[in-house]
């Protein structure tokens, strides 16, 4: 069986598409005419670049150098389906346990020395080894071995059977380095220098304030990249970098905070870019802990949420509404539920059966990044008031957070980014034994359904099986998930190509060229 | 002034700094969470977790942990960022020298304002320079940093649009832009200052107005401008240079504020963005060079006072 | 006492002072009762308004009356900033008279420490304190007491260094009193009046700190309408609503103007000089 990047496109043309309402067509600049080589692109983000080393990038200012300097096997197009990057193609036997991605030839790093399937089995080797501490471990696989096939191919053995392995191997940390730097001593030099085969070299670095790179001239798509050079301006105060971008100086912005939006819309010279996406911010259960184990409890405070209101609250209306499950028009097994809409009769009467007529006194926990967190918080902290809940708000560092609350605590707001496949969420978040277990919700009827779906190529069956695992969430509420975010960014209108992307994390920066109108900069 | 008292000087700079980092140290330890948890942030296992801290040296004793970075900063080695990796110490001289120039065009600023409107004020005392100068004194010093900085952005970025709102800007990349963006800070810093030092400069002034030999030069029949630059003036300024020595330490504090809202990228924000992310080796290093700073300035301060004044005795 | 009041409100500084204290502490006290609205109320289609007749002073990002919560939050800013001071200048008070009285190689020890202590600028040392004791209100307020702690005791030990020299001191010393006795009942109670002026103008620097910790979201937490938290929060949404920062901002210039003016009227009143 061949997966030569189109399965999941064919998909989205066949069945997929009476589920992908007109709006999710991911935005774009509208081109015009043919790319033309040359000049620099300035593009703002809002938060430093602390790390350069490509296996341990955290942030998405962070992957967005890493994309530039760096290729992985395979990148993820807009439509979630992998594309050929460093691997020309790829096949996989057919109990999907064991993957050949064959290389391209004639692949160079940036310091002209040959990238072969060596560096690749050796950049694996180092992701997976836990000392590396990348972040990639978690989230691609389950990989048992890598090892040097004949000629250019590179041999994947699995833990268990993956349908989506081309996907996650697009992840955002699996980059390849060279095999001398993948361990020990020269692991830390790419902490301050970059020796990739992504479309562009490092000029220079510098964390807080400015990444400037420039063109590879020995990049493997022929023609890309477009842009001689591209630099990487640091803004932490997202006013300024809205100003920056209205006065015209700088010409692209990373991505647009909700608050931000709506003046840039209104300024001259700038195209704002907007797509639905898969990001979401919830509230989650400890569902081993009383009161949370009852599901009555976990169902009367998802009936005390207006979403429509929650909605404007926490995305100024660059969103919409969540249904408790992970899954919305953004992934194409996205099956609809019917709407959970604020009941607050109904929530008494759970809350009364599940023996809490007196009501319920709880605290929950909100770190204090993104800020939006804390809003839904205070917004749930009210709605949930008439019901008979008390709830107690209580923020904390993101650091403090992570150490003591996050998959510990029983009650507290969780912040998502979308990721690349419907197994890819499922088993980080809710299946018994997810990388990041924090419902501790079990349930051995949705695990079995997740496995059925990862271990078959059988799209129908795939859609079913995924369905029912909404559905069954739906009605446990392990978590509620009450908003869905659309991803924002804006541009000066003579920036073209650019493709705004659901994942977030993937920008695609050698696909974009200036046009007319550009000002010339370096 | 003798070889002793320098030496002494330089001796109680140095307990200074020795204490300071036994605070400092002692803080980060008990602060929840390390690096370790912030580096690899939701991807955490415990053994990747585990490798992490053997490698950043946080398992150690905490004694051997500070007498290890004691042991590298006599050898003049700050060590290495936890979050980054690069080197600690030329990451620190840059964002302090961006700091400096903030605070040294900030105390510019405020000599060039503080000084004439304090004389002015106690000179024609009563008058309305005099009552003006109370008034925004008074306000001057209640604004905090953050309120000032913010309704700064808010009149000036986006209502009148005629100032950037936050970044920073080299001096040497862009000159114009570089100075359009320090505008604001500089202003935010020094008014504090302003109005701090013009109120001191003020009560001095009148106070040396009151003395003997100023009354007695007047009687002598010397003319006022003459009896003022010659007596009054000398005697007021003096103690102002001690004033401005003291507020240092509230300019290094206000710097910090300033820095995280304007976004300037110097020791301030560093050692903010080091506490977020338990960077210990970077807290140890802005927080020692901060005192460092405000050590240095004092004796200077010192310094500076005996040389004018050649009447007090050092010893 | 009433000598004193007479004094201080025959200054205009002491007057405005005095006044603007009295009414600010009147509104910790009471501001809750005199709130317009429920301060916690949303309101989805009352966001970000200007002021008009039903909010005087606007709403914010959840549709909050702003007035509302300007009230009630008076007690988080004023108490909590009025408490750490007294905390400070407590634990001060005691250290400095201690170094005082024990004089010699103890006193030199205690105040070379000091001045140690005062390299740190106070801001980096309560947003140490704070970061390691874990955010809060409370740990804000025990910050900004350790922070003003060295001030205050250099402050205290100048001031008992020449009550130290006074006579009834040494009979104590005569008298064979203990050290801790002679600190608390002989030497404390003559050094207080110079300690109370600088506490009034300390109080208008905790407000102004504890604020700052707060905007920097080391000091009270949200739902808390503390004012720094309230500009802090405001900043986000500037381009929405340019009120929601306004009216914190002012609140708390107002208040550390009042405890400055205070503290200067006072000054004033206990030491008449000419």
């Amino acid at each position: 069986m061949s997966f030569d990047a189109t399965r999941r496109q064919l998909l989205a043309a066949t069945a997929g598409t009476a589920f992908v309402p007109a709006t999710l067509v991911p935005a774009t600049g509208q081109a015009q005419g043919t790319p033309r080589r040359g000049g620099t692109l300035r593009i703002s983000v809002d938060q430093a670049v602390g790390k350069l080393n490509p296996l341990l990038v955290r942030v998405n200012p962070e992957y967005l150098v890493a994309e530039l300097l760096y290729s992985g096997l395979t990148r993820l197009s807009t439509d979630m389906t992998p594309e050929p990057d460093l691997a020309e193609s790829w096949a996989a036997s057919s109990d999907l346990a064991t993957w050949t991605f064959v290389l391209r030839a004639g692949l160079t790093f940036h310091d002209g020395s040959p990238c072969g399937v060596a560096d690749v089995v050796a950049s694996f080797e180092a992701m997976l080894d836990p000392a590396t501490a990348s972040a990639a471990r978690n989230n691609i696989g389950p990989i048992a071995k890598v090892e040097a096939g004949e000629g250019r191919n590179v041999v994947f053995t699995l833990r268990a059977p993956n349908a989506d392995l081309p996907v996650t191997l697009a992840y955002t940390n699996a980059r390849i380095v060279p095999a001398a730097l993948s361990k020990g001593p020269g692991l830390a030099r790419l902490d301050r220098e970059a020796i990739g085969t992504g479309p562009f070299k490092l000029v220079s670095y510098e964390p807080e304030r400015l990444v400037v790179v420039e063109r590879n001239p020995n990049y493997h798509a022929p023609g890309r990249p477009y842009l001689d050079r591209v630099e990487v301006v640091i803004y932490p105060d997202p006013t300024a970098e809205g100003s920056a971008l209205m006065s015209g100086g700088t010409d692209a912005m990373m991505a647009v905070q909700p608050t931000e939006f709506a003046r840039l819309q209104r300024g001259g010279g700038v195209r704002v870019l907007r797509t639905p996406s898969g990001q979401f911010c919830n509230l989650n259960f400890g569902c081993d802990t009383a009161p949370w184990n009852d599901v009555r409890v976990r169902q009367a405070l998802a009936l005390t949420i207006d979403r429509g209101a929650m909605t404007d609250f926490v995305t100024e209306g660059f969103g919409t509404k969540g249904n408790d499950t992970p899954l919305n028009a953004a992934y194409s097994y996205h099956r609809q539920q019917p709407q959970r809409e604020a009941d607050i009769a109904a929530a008494r009467r759970l809350l009364t059966q599940a023996g809490h007529a007196n009501g319920l006194k709880a605290t929950l926990i909100a770190s204090d990044r993104p800020a939006v967190r804390t809003q839904f918080a205070v917004a749930l902290k009210e709605m949930a008031k008439p019901a008979g809940f008390d709830i107690e708000v209580q923020t904390m560092p993101h650091a403090t957070y992570l150490a003591q609350v996050w998959r510990k605590g029983s009650f507290y707001i969780g912040f998502y980014n979308m990721q690349p496949t419907e197994d890819g969420i499922f088993s980080l978040l809710y299946t018994s034994d997810a990388t990041w277990n924090e419902t501790r919700w079990n349930n051995a009827e949705f695990d079995a359904l997740i496995l059925g779906a990862r271990t078959t190529a059988d799209t129908a069956r795939r859609r079913e099986l995924y369905g029912q695992a909404q559905a069954l969430m739906h009605r446990d509420v392990p978590s509620i998930i009450p908003v869905f975010f659309d991803l924002l960014a804006a541009e000066r209108t003579y920036v073209q190509g650019r493709v705004l992307h659901p994942r977030g994390a993937v920008f695609r920066l050698d696909h974009v060229w200036l046009g007319t109108g550009a000002p010339r900069r370096g | 002034m003798s070889g002793r008292y320098l030496l002494r000087r330089f001796g109680l700079i140095l307990y200074t700094l020795l204490v300071v980092s036994v605070i400092v140290f002692g803080i980060t330890q008990v602060l929840p969470a390390d690096a370790a948890v912030m580096l690899m942030g939701e991807n955490a296992t415990p053994e990747q977790l585990a490798a992490l801290r053997a490698r950043l040296g946080l398992d150690d004793a905490v004694w051997v942990q500070y007498l290890h970075w004691l042991g590298g900063v006599v050898r003049g080695d700050f060590g290495v960022s936890m979050t980054s990796g690069l080197d600690v110490l030329p990451t620190i001289v840059e964002s302090l020298s961006r700091s400096l120039l903030l605070a040294v065009l900030s105390i510019l600023l405020m000599l060039v304002v503080a000084l004439p409107l304090g004389i002015l004020a106690a000179v024609r005392r009563g008058g309305a320079v005099d009552i003006g100068l109370g008034l925004v004194s008074y306000l001057g010093v209640s604004f905090p940093e953050f309120v000032t900085a913010t309704l700064g952005i808010l009149l000036f970025a986006d209502l009148l649009g005629w100032l950037p709102a936050t970044g920073y800007v080299p001096l040497l990349e862009d000159p114009v832009q570089a100075v359009r963006h320090l505008v604001l800070p500089v202003a935010t810093v020094s008014l504090i200052l302003i109005a701090h030092v013009s109120r001191m400069v003020r009560s001095e002034v009148v106070d040396a107005l009151h003395t003997d030999y100023v009354r007695a030069a007047r009687l002598k029949g010397l003319p006022e401008g003459l009896v003022l630059r010659r007596h009054a003036l000398r005697n007021a300024l003096l103690p102002t240079i001690t004033i401005v020595a003291l507020d240092v330490g509230y300019v290094l504090g206000g710097i910090i504020v300033v820095e995280e809202i304007f976004a300037i990228p110097g020791i301030g924000r560093q050692l903010i963005v080091a506490v977020q992310n338990r960077d210990l080796p970077m807290i140890q290093a802005a927080a020692l060079v901060l005192a460092a700073t405000y050590c240095v300035m004092n004796l200077l301060a010192d310094l500076t006072y005996a040389a004018l004044d050649k009447r007090i005795q050092y010893g | 006492m009433v000598e004193l009041l007479h004094r201080l409100v025959r200054s205009p500084q002491g007057a405005i002072g005095l006044s603007l204290v009295v009414l600010v502490l009147l509104l910790a006290l009471f501001g809750p009762a005199l709130a317009p609205h429920n301060p916690e109320a949303l309101g989805v289609l009352r966001r970000y308004k200007p002021p008009s007749v039903d909010h005087w002073l606007g709403t914010d990002q959840l549709g909050r009356d702003i007035l509302s919560r300007l009230l009630v939050g008076a007690r988080a800013t004023v108490l909590l900033a009025l408490l750490a001071t007294l905390l400070g200048t407590l634990a001060g008070a005691v250290l400095g008279t201690a170094s005082a009285f024990l004089g010699g190689k103890a006193d030199e020890a205690i105040m070379r420490t000091v001045d140690a202590v005062m390299a740190l600028p106070s801001l980096l040392m309560s947003l140490l304190i704070v970061s390691a004791m874990g955010r809060g209100a409370e740990n804000a307020v025990l910050a900004i007491a350790i922070t003003f702690t060295p001030g205050m005791a250099r402050i205290t030990r100048s001031v008992a260094l020449a009550v130290r020299r006074q006579d009834y001191v040494n009979a104590a010393v005569a008298r064979g009193e203990g050290a801790l006795y002679i600190v608390i009942r002989e030497m404390l109670p003559n050094v207080v009046a110079p300690i109370v002026v600088e506490m009034s103008i300390r109080v208008a620097f905790a407000v102004m700190l504890f604020a700052t910790l707060s905007f920097l979201g080391l000091g009270a937490q949200p739902p808390s309408s503390e004012w720094g938290l309230m500009v802090s929060e405001a900043r986000r949404f500037m381009h929405l609503s340019p009120w929601m920062i306004l009216w914190p901002s002012i609140a708390i210039a107002l208040v550390a103007v009042g405890f400055n003016l205070l503290g200067d009227g006072l000054r004033d009143a206990l030491n008449p000089r000419t």
